[in-house]
């Protein structure tokens, strides 16, 4: 133990006495350890918290959107290239029988202002299924109710996000926001929802889908954005979806085989996706490591010859006062692992402040979690081991009558 | 008197190119207890070899040699290596010290390699610093030292495990004559006040001359071996 504490202590001193050279060595190993690092976060935190996203869309839900229809001659029939309607909507309520709710919405983005702040704001027109299909909960206040969707009424539910940049901590209900020249009336507020694979669903107000029409984007007629259905279950999903499909088909007058100007997808769909994305996220990072590890392993074999050539006289002066072959070999192997560790800590440091810098964007926390830290520095050790092995070796077989005579 | 050294038909060969030359040839030696021994030569004689092999730093080619009584030719690396530690303290032309560690720790390092608790290594290294008379330079690097403090801290490193053997090629070379003198008085001290045999490699007539015994070598043999009338060395200024 205490042989240990004076050999280590002696790697130290060797490493510090080289700072620079040390330092470069290990950037290498820095940018491996920090790939490690981060494909551990993303295995603890960030899979788990996207699936908890994927779930705050509601649940077994489908979504249907509209796409530009590629055929020419497609737009001549009825319906065909108009995209989706709240009449595609009130037909697959009506007929399809696996499906328990049904909602549309659009959104703009607008400049929304109330006596207190404004911002960007999301203006989504939905109808009354939209809060059960998304599972949007009303956390004060209420939401609108039939007669105000019918008559247009100019009233809005506000969502947390949005609250706060409109309302700061105050109560928004009874108060007024003002989209363009229209005002609304906060009747309610919603309960947060957080991210979700594509946005802040926290960052909208919710208005009338009537209203939205009529004031907010008048040019668009009956036209939706969205089509969502609740399929009954989990079990359920897929039937809903090709019921989904057929209905839409015939409304759009599109034949088996032909290219539909609509798309249907679902939740499961949406999973899969962002699994995709993480595999190949953690293929990358994995290449990347695997590559700066491998060379960062190299140049610290590089360096650990250069040393070992540097220091052969004091390796013949130690090995002259008694020395053995593996008290050398120990003493070099350290150091190396001395240095990868280094490299190591500054790799999860690196790997740390790209998380915090990039947890935003990528739009999922990861957290640097204990099993990360120690992977890392495991296999900084497991490089320090590799490939300061050979350098070692030579070290410690070195003649101790040409090592003292070396100059 | 039972010898400390003692080697039987010790022959050394060594290949360079195509051509045998044989460093050392049927050298048969005695060596007891606290001797104070010269060993001198013509430069490539075979002194440096000879010493090597005493030191278990090289193996003869053939030939036996016994140290305290231990057959240490046919010794594993290992065990060699336990053996310098153990028995034999060196002394070397270059000093030999390792750079950028400071006196102390230089001393210390052979008890490192025995396992030694840090305090105990810190003790028994300022005693050492202390005996060579540099107990106030003990936190100084070598490149802070003179030549002669530098061999000096030296010798505190050969002394600090207590060997019976204290091995010094040319530990003289480098230094001027005053300071050869302290370094002389010094390995003469501890010949006769501490009963360490001591065997010094040297050019200089008058450094042979304060031992008692001079060997010299010739083309790789014993050429004649005879005891000396010492004369001590001229005083040294800072005696411990
Ligand atoms: N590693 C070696 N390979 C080949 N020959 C060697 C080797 N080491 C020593 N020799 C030869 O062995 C002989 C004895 O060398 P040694 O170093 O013992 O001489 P020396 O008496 O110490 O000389 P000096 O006074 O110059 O130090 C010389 O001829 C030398 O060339
Ligand atoms: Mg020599």
């Amino acid at each position: 133990m205490n042989a240990l504490a004076t050999s280590l202590r002696m790697a130290v001193t060797a490493m510090l006495r080289q700072r620079l050279r040390s330092m470069l060595t290990s950037v290498g190993i820095s940018i491996g350890v920090a790939a490690v690092v981060l494909v551990a976060a993303l295995g603890t935190g960030a899979r788990g918290e996207i699936d908890k996203q994927i779930q705050s869309l509601g649940s077994n839900v489908i979504f249907v959107f509209s796409q530009p229809a590629t055929k020419s001659g497609a737009k001549s029939r009825a319906n065909m290239g108009m995209g989706l309607t709240e009449r595609d909507a009130e037909a697959i309520r009506r007929e399809a029988t696996a499906v328990t709710a049904v909602t549309v919405y659009s959104e703009v983005s607008a400049q929304v202002m109330s006596e207190l702040g404004n911002g960007k704001i999301g203006v989504m027109g939905v109808d009354e299924s939209y809060f059960e299909v998304r599972g949007y909960e009303v956390a004060s206040g209420r939401r609108f109710n039939e007669s105000e969707a019918q008559t247009k009424a100019k009233v809005a539910l506000i969502a947390p996000t949005a609250q706060q940049k409109l309302f700061g901590n105050q109560d928004p209900v009874g108060r007024w926001v003002r989209v363009g020249k229209h005002p609304f009336r906060v009747i309610g507020t919603l309960r947060s929802k957080g991210q979700s694979p594509f946005e802040d669903q926290d960052d909208r107000i919710l208005i009338p889908i009537g209203t939205w029409r009529s004031r907010v984007v008048p040019t668009l007629g009956d036209r939706v954005q969205l089509v969502m259905a609740s399929a009954k279950s989990a079990e359920h999903s897929g039937e809903a979806e090709r019921q989904v499909k057929q209905i839409l088909m015939q409304r759009h007058q599109i034949a088996e085989g032909e290219e539909p100007d609509f798309r249907v997808g679902t939740q499961q769909e949406f999973q899969k996706m962002q699994e995709g994305i993480f595999t190949v996220l953690t293929v990358l990072l994995l290449s990347v490591a695997a590559i700066s590890l491998l060379v960062g392993g190299v140049g610290v074999m590089n360096i650990m010859l250069v040393g070992v050539t540097e220091r052969t006289r004091e390796i013949g002066i130690r090995m002259a006062i008694g020395a053995k072959p593996a008290d050398i070999q120990a003493q070099f192997l350290l150091e190396s692992i001395a240095l990868t560790l280094f490299g190591g800590l500054a790799g999860i440091a690196l790997a740390t402040g790209l998380m915090l810098a990039f947890a935003k964007d990528l739009g999922f926390p990861m957290q640097l979690s204990g099993q990360a830290v120690a992977v890392a520095l495991g296999t900084s050790a497991a490089i320090g081991l590799t490939f300061g092995f050979w350098p070692a070796r030579r070290a410690a077989h070195l003649d101790p009558i040409e090592a003292l005579r070396h100059e | 008197m039972s010898a400390l050294i003692r080697l039987r038909g010790v022959c050394k060969d060594y290949m360079s190119g195509p051509e045998v030359v044989h460093a050392l040839v049927d050298v048969e030696l005695e060596i007891g207890a606290g001797e104070l021994v010269a060993v001198v030569g013509a430069s490539g004689s075979g002194k440096s070899t000879l010493m090597n092999i005493l030191g278990c730093l090289d193996r003869p080619t053939r030939g036996r040699y016994e140290l305290a009584g231990i057959d240490v030719t046919e010794r594993s690396t290992d065990q060699r290596a336990l053996v310098r530690n153990r028995l034999i303290g060196f002394v070397f032309q270059g000093f030999n010290l390792l750079p950028r560690t400071t006196a102390l720790e230089n001393v210390e390092l052979p008890l490192v390699y025995r396992g030694v608790s840090t305090r105990e290594r810190f003790r028994r290294a300022a005693h050492a610093l202390a005996q060579v008379g540099l107990a106030d330079r003990a936190h100084h690097t070598p490149a802070q030292l003179s030549g002669g403090q530098q061999q000096r801290v030296a010798i505190a490193r050969a002394l600090v495990t207590n060997p019976p053997l204290l091995l010094a090629d040319e530990p003289t070379g480098n230094l001027d004559t005053r300071t050869s003198h302290e370094v002389l008085g010094l390995l003469q001290e501890l010949s006769e006040q501490h009963g360490i045999t001591v065997m010094i490699v040297t050019h200089e007539t008058d450094i042979a001359a304060c031992t008692r015994r001079i060997i010299t070598v010739r083309d790789g043999r014993i050429f004649r071996d005879e005891p000396n009338a010492a004369r001590p060395a001229a005083a040294v200024e800072s005696r411990p």
